[in-house]
């Protein structure tokens, strides 16, 4: 049997890169949203929904590199680049591959702002509601492991659908202000 | 009127204040936002407030004279 170590590595920083990435979902949505009031500095959460995205990158990195080492699913650079070149579960695959990129592509968005236009930029963050659904079906099709990681899968999604709801629930409705008494801002 | 007060300290560039009230606030060269009125009769500042994810922008409603 040939060394197990790359294809284990694989799947946990696999593993690991969805968990990040869901803790980067939820803080962006807790800190559009503040579900938490003044009891969270929004400075903090958006500190640390950044530092969540780059370690959910780097750990996709990681998962990427390795699934090139390991010689159990042999996949090349190619099929790491392209979705659909995977010989292993090609679809499944693919889900992931795009997933990355997107990522990546909303990562990066972050210091072009001003080239891009925050406009544009805030636009594309909606992305990150495809690239959460794409990683976990890649996840729960391309695992070995699925059954005994449902758990995670299952509490990841209900974890994002119900702060998504949240934050669509309490949005402010176009065209609508707030208004408070006059002893304390209107609006902070 | 309406007194607008921007904590660019608190500011990390969203933009989504520009959206709702571009008469009243850009984001300058940094990418951080700017009051471009310190008083405005213009209500589109509180919506500007409140789609600030960081709470950076406060908008105070002034004593008529």
């Amino acid at each position: 049997m040939s060394n197990p170590t790359f294809w284990l590595l694989a799947r946990a920083s696999g593993v690991t890169a969805y968990a990040l990435l869901t803790l980067t979902v939820l803080a962006g949505l807790i800190l559009k949203s503040g579900p938490f009031g003044r009891r969270l500095r929004a400075a903090s959460v958006a500190d640390t929904h950044r530092f969540l995205s780059s370690l959910a990158l780097g750990a996709v990195a990681v998962h990427g590199l390795v699934l090139v080492l390991d010689s159990t699913v042999k996949l090349g650079l190619g099929a790491l680049l392209v979705p659909g070149l995977s010989p292993y579960r090609p679809v499944a695959v693919a889900f992931g591959v795009a997933a990355a990129e997107a990522a990546a592509l909303v990562a990066v968005s972050f210091p072009l702002r001003k080239l891009i236009g925050h406009r544009t930029w805030r636009r594309l963050h909606w992305v990150a509601y495809a690239i959460f659904a794409a990683a976990t079906v890649h996840g729960l099709a391309a695992g070995t492991d699925t059954s005994r990681l449902l758990v995670l899968y299952l509490g990841a999604v209900f974890a994002v659908v119900a702060a998504a709801a949240w934050r669509w629930l309490t949005r402010t409705p176009k065209g609508e202000t707030h208004v408070q008494t006059r002893d304390r801002p209107l609006a902070v | 009127m309406f007194k607008l007060v921007i904590d660019r300290s608190l500011c990390s560039g969203f933009g989504a204040c520009v959206d709702a009230a571009s008469e009243s606030i850009a984001l300058d060269q940094s990418g951080l936002a700017v009051a471009l009125v310190r008083e405005t009769g213009d209500p589109a500042v509180l919506r500007a407030a409140s789609d600030c994810p960081m709470g950076a922008i406060s908008v105070e409603e002034l004593e008529a004279a």
